[in-house]
């Protein structure tokens, strides 16, 4: 007994600091595979507000480049409008619609805090759980794919962008149609790269690159960017395709969050898949 | 009351440039400033093992909260704070240290600053992204990011040290 409390007493400062080391990694174990706890929830969402208190005022410095922006999304939506196309068949009278209905919802929001030099790298934004976003919900920009929902509170939500380590986002190369998954190297915030198109398979470079839309996170078609190159992969039969994002996610200011009104029917109907041709 | 009042302005100092300023500064090639290990390496002489480990859990916790890093920061603070007092003691000098002085680089010289504080910086640093990227193959990444970052934090705290301190009169 003496000597353990001998023991103690030698080691008192490293048992307090294996302690708070336990206390730290843990919680940076726990939530860098999934969000559980309730604790950081709240702390976080004092530290939102801060966060959006400072995004009031340099949210002013881009207000020249989000006018252009928005602007332009504005052109290209204006030209999608029924009052800009001429009717050519007298024929067809165009009636309260039935034959489309909505697939997704956006909600817009703005980023409030991000980062791009780490090796997973989150984005806050400014709107939460009241105004419709919950966890695994994609989220892009006028410009590109930019990440997933990871975590929500009341009015700030957490995106685990694609300039992280498991993004995984299901991508398409046109105009062949090939499929791949989005990954990110930790390296350039600028590029990334698509693993999985087999190298017999040429490749043009300056490819478009596409959301494939199979997860039902994003809708099919979101520009995710330009193929700069094609890497073989040592001792194996795939690319590894080196992509210019379209979004420069250092300069990220306007996000949607896309809320799959259908995600419920995808869920249902897939899971009817038998287990054993899952692989 | 100097013991006190002095260490918490400089804790308000050291978070709100590290969140508001070097948090948005992403200068490329993986480059990450961390300033707050200053606050950590300066604390005065008389302080024990305990408050400075306690203390530097609160400031990486804090920083933690604010960077969407979940307690990386608060990891690497403290293993940094475990290593300080072996550190100091390695490196005092003959007749032990004036309890009136503080180790900054001015107080102490810079050979001293930059034997002690380098090292828990490059420490600090390397426990850092070794735990962020917790990968084998990553490794001169790593150290890359390590050796870079470290330098330029080295460099800024170099330079408000002498903005915002004076040296101690010498009697």
């Amino acid at each position: 007994m003496r000597n353990l409390i001998a023991f103690l007493q030698r080691f008192r400062v490293f048992i307090y600091f294996v302690l708070l080391q336990v206390i730290a990694l843990s919680f940076y174990f726990s939530y860098i595979s999934y969000p559980k706890g309730q604790f950081l929830t709240s702390t976080w969402a004092v530290s939102g507000t801060f966060l959006s208190w400072e995004n009031d005022i340099t949210k002013f410095f881009h207000l020249e480049e989000n006018n252009a922006t928005l602007q332009q999304e504005n052109i290209k939506l204006r030209k999608n409008q029924l009052s800009n196309y001429v009717k050519i068949s007298s024929e067809l009278i165009k009636k309260h619609d039935t034959i489309y209905k909505q697939h997704y919802d956006f909600i817009p929001g703005s980023v409030i805090n991000s980062t791009v030099t780490r090796r997973n790298n989150y984005f806050t934004l400014n709107i939460g759980s009241n105004q419709g976003v919950g966890v695994g919900m994609g989220v892009f920009s006028d410009k590109g794919i930019v990440g997933v929902v990871y975590m929500t509170s009341k009015y700030f939500s957490l995106v685990k962008s694609v300039l992280s380590e498991n993004s995984n986002v299901d991508v398409e190369i046109n105009p062949s149609g090939l499929n791949g998954l989005l990954k990110w190297d930790g390296q350039d915030p600028q590029r990334g790269s698509v693993i999985g198109i087999s190298s017999d398979i040429k490749l043009a470079k300056n490819s478009l690159v596409y959301t494939r839309g199979a997860s039902g996170i994003f809708p099919k078609g979101i520009p995710v960017g330009k193929v700069e190159k094609l890497i073989p992969v040592e001792g194996r039969p795939i690319w590894n395709v080196v992509v210019k994002f379209a979004q420069d996610y250092r300069s990220i200011q306007n996000v949607y969050v896309i809320k799959n009104l259908m995600q419920e029917e995808q869920k249902k109907i897939e899971s009817n898949i038998p287990v054993e041709d899952k692989k | 009351m100097e013991l006190i009042i002095l260490p918490v302005l400089r804790f308000l100092g050291v978070f709100l440039l590290q969140i508001f300023v070097l948090n948005t500064i992403e200068p490329g090639f993986g480059i990450h400033i961390m300033i707050y290990p200053l606050f950590i390496a300066i604390l005065p002489f008389s302080y024990n093992v305990f408050s400075v480990l306690t203390l530097s859990f609160f400031l990486g916790f804090t920083i933690d909260v604010f960077s969407n890093t979940f307690g990386l920061h608060a990891s690497a603070a403290i293993t940094m704070a475990l290593l300080r007092p072996t550190l100091y003691k390695y490196f005092s000098p003959r007749d032990g240290y004036d309890i009136l002085k503080q180790p900054t680089i001015l107080d102490m010289g810079f050979r001293w600053h930059l034997m002690t504080f380098g090292t828990l910086l490059l420490v600090h640093h390397l426990w850092f992204f070794t735990l962020e990227s917790f990968r084998m193959e990553e490794i001169f990444t790593i150290l890359k990011k390590t050796l870079l970052s470290g330098g330029i934090t080295f460099i800024l705290c170099f330079i408000l040290q002498y903005i915002f301190f004076k040296q101690e009169k010498s009697r």
